[in-house]
């Protein structure tokens, strides 16, 4: 902690990293390791503080960075099955699929990010907490340092990992205020069960996981989904909802009550509740997370002495059914620590030298899933989604499942229900033929 | 049928909240500026802590259960609302999510 200037005003580092989430700790940790002279601000108390998330990473990005994650990182559960379901009224249709291999774990956001600050530190990063950083300060067109309070700290190279409140970019001029479209609220309850009972619940084995995607009538018709992820003891549950749908719904009168009734609908739901019956909650909260894809990107993520990472920078994959964030985060912060290194064997941080981190994001797998799934923001537009399409599928199973005499086959189940709908078919196929492909 | 247990019962925002930890700044970091323009529903059902309310017709914002999620912040112009973070390590504080 820093106060009255002292510590800050004496030392002059090599780099500074603004925010102590999964990006900025992976830039920390990797220049500490290459020997660079590494300072990371965050502003709340702790690494983590401050982070909350759906819950499951993708672990091979990560091990890039930290070949020893298996053994030492919080894992909470591996995934090892995925359920998809579209919930209409108290009818839902469910889609599970069982893995083959260990591809991404759960893990509470403030316990992971815990961990990648403490390798950033173990390398020899000096991480500060409680310096909530006011201003990167430029001075003739070069970022030279942060500004805290009074205190100000130098640095040959300023990253911004700030995430996706970016402050401190707009700040700069290098960012608008965001769209309420492009960006959604996620919000979320914690419940606490013991983990035999987990087990037994959704058929996982001690150290299984299970990753479950919601969609239908749980976001009263705002484009979003709702989440369930298990962690080692308890369970993460929560919606995400685009703000700018939110909001028009909210004005409109259609969304009537707070965001908070709909979160405890999923929880108490008749479909749901039977797994967690026993549950206590034991926190609640909300963050804010990117909708927009290349939208959200800034035009340039390097300027002289600058590099901006992780959700700040847009490094996220929001594809509609998952959001991938961590990865990305530290892949692209990987991305810029390589960059400062190869600028510092080529004799400087100018943009010139620092253009590479650019390139190197543009080959990346995260710059090929963010033009892929970029119409994706089209389909969010698309309220047809989010309630045509849901209460079609549930109505379809019904006529299915539900059917006292007869049966009736998949396709007449379909067509019926697209009458009673008033959807035309070709209209429905059509819309569908789109997504899948952006899928 | 059954009846659900207790513990599955709708709980109201403010039982939701006594759940949280929180160290409260002194000082307000959040405050509106302008109420004209704002979309007074929208604040009041989605700031997922419930800071917003209406007092007749008037729009109050209590600081105090922010989660700092700049939901508000997106949803109004700088002249409208004045949105910082709070100072030192104060505000939310995480555990589990
Ligand atoms: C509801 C929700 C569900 C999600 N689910 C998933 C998921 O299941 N899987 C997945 O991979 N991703 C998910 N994500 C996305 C993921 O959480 C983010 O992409 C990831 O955390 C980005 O990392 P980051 O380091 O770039 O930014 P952040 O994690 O936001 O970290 C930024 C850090 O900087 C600090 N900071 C900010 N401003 C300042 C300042 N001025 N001074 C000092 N410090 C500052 C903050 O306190 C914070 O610690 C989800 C996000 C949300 C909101
Ligand atoms: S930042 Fe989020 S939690 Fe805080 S007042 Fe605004 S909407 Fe509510």
């Amino acid at each position: 902690m820093a106060k009255g200037g002292g510590l800050f005003n004496l030392s002059k580092f090599d780099v500074v990293v603004v925010g102590a989430g999964p990006s900025g700790s992976t830039a920390a940790y990797l220049l500490a390791k290459a020997g660079f002279k590494v300072l990371l601000l965050e502003r709340g108390r702790g690494a983590g503080s401050k982070l909350l998330w759906g819950g499951k990473a993708y672990a091979e990005p990560l091990r890039k960075v930290w070949p020893e994650l298996d053994k030492e990182a919080p894992i909470h559960r591996w995934v090892t099955k995925e359920r998809i379901s579209i919930v209409w009224g108290e009818r839902a249709l469910t889609l599970e699929y069982k893995l083959g291999r260990k591809v991404a774990f759960t893990s509470p956001l403030p316990e992971l990010a815990g961990w990648m600050a403490k390798k950033a530190e173990s390398a020899g990063a000096l991480l500060l907490d409680e310096v909530p950083v006011d201003e990167i300060v430029v001075k003739e067109g070069r970022a030279v340092g942060v500004r805290s309070g009074n205190d100000f700290v130098s640095a040959d190279v300023v990253i911004d990992a700030e995430g996706a409140n970016r402050i401190l970019l707009e700040k700069l001029g290098l960012a608008d205020r965001p769209s309420p479209y492009d960006m959604a609220l996620g919000v979320k309850e914690v419940l606490s069960l013991d983990p035999r009972l987990i087990e037994e619940r959704f058929g996982l084995e001690r150290d299984e996981g299970l990753s479950w995607l919601i969609l239908g009538d749980i976001t009263a018709g705002i484009p979003g989904g709702g989440f369930v992820y298990t962690m080692r003891e308890t369970i993460g549950i929560g919606l995400v909802l685009n703000i700018g749908h939110a909001a028009v719904a909210a004005e409109k009168g259609i969304l009537r009550d707070h965001v908070s009734r709909l979160v405890e609908g999923l929880r108490t739901h008749p479909y749901f509740r039977n797994y967690w019956r026993e549950a206590d909650v034991i926190e609640y909260g909300g963050r804010m997370t990117i909708e927009g894809g290349l939208r959200f990107v800034p035009k340039r993520l390097y300027s002289n002495g600058l590099l901006v990472v992780g959700d700040a920078a847009g490094m996220l994959v929001n594809t509609g059914y998952t959001i991938r964030g961590v990865d990305t985060a530290v892949t692209s912060a990987r991305l810029a620590a390589e960059a400062i290194i190869e600028a510092r064997d080529r004799g400087g941080f100018t943009e010139e030298n620092l253009r590479a981190y650019e390139e190197k994001v543009r080959e990346s797998y995260i710059y090929r899933d963010l033009v892929e799934h970029s119409g994706i923001a089209e389909i969010f537009d698309d309220p047809f989604f989010f309630s045509k399409v849901p209460s079609l599928a549930t109505r379809a199973a019904s006529k299915l499942f539900e059917a006292d005499y007869g049966e009736p086959s998949l396709l007449e189940a379909i067509k019926r229900s697209a009458e009673e709908e008033e959807i035309s078919l070709l209209r429905l196929m059509l819309k569908v033929g789109r997504v899948v492909r952006r899928i | 049928m059954s009846q659900a247990p207790s513990r599955l019962k709708v709980m109201k925002l403010e039982e939701l909240l006594r759940r949280d930890v929180w160290d409260v700044d002194e000082e307000r970091h959040i405050e509106v500026l302008k109420q004209e323009g704002l979309p007074l529903k929208a604040l009041q059902l989605l700031c997922p802590m419930g800071c917003y309310s209406m007092a007749g017709e008037r729009l109050l914002m209590s600081y105090e259960g922010c989660v700092e999620c700049g939901t508000c912040r997106v949803l109004s112009k700088p002249e409208q609302i004045r949105w910082e973070f709070p100072r030192s390590g104060r505000g939310i504080q995480y555990r589990y999510t």
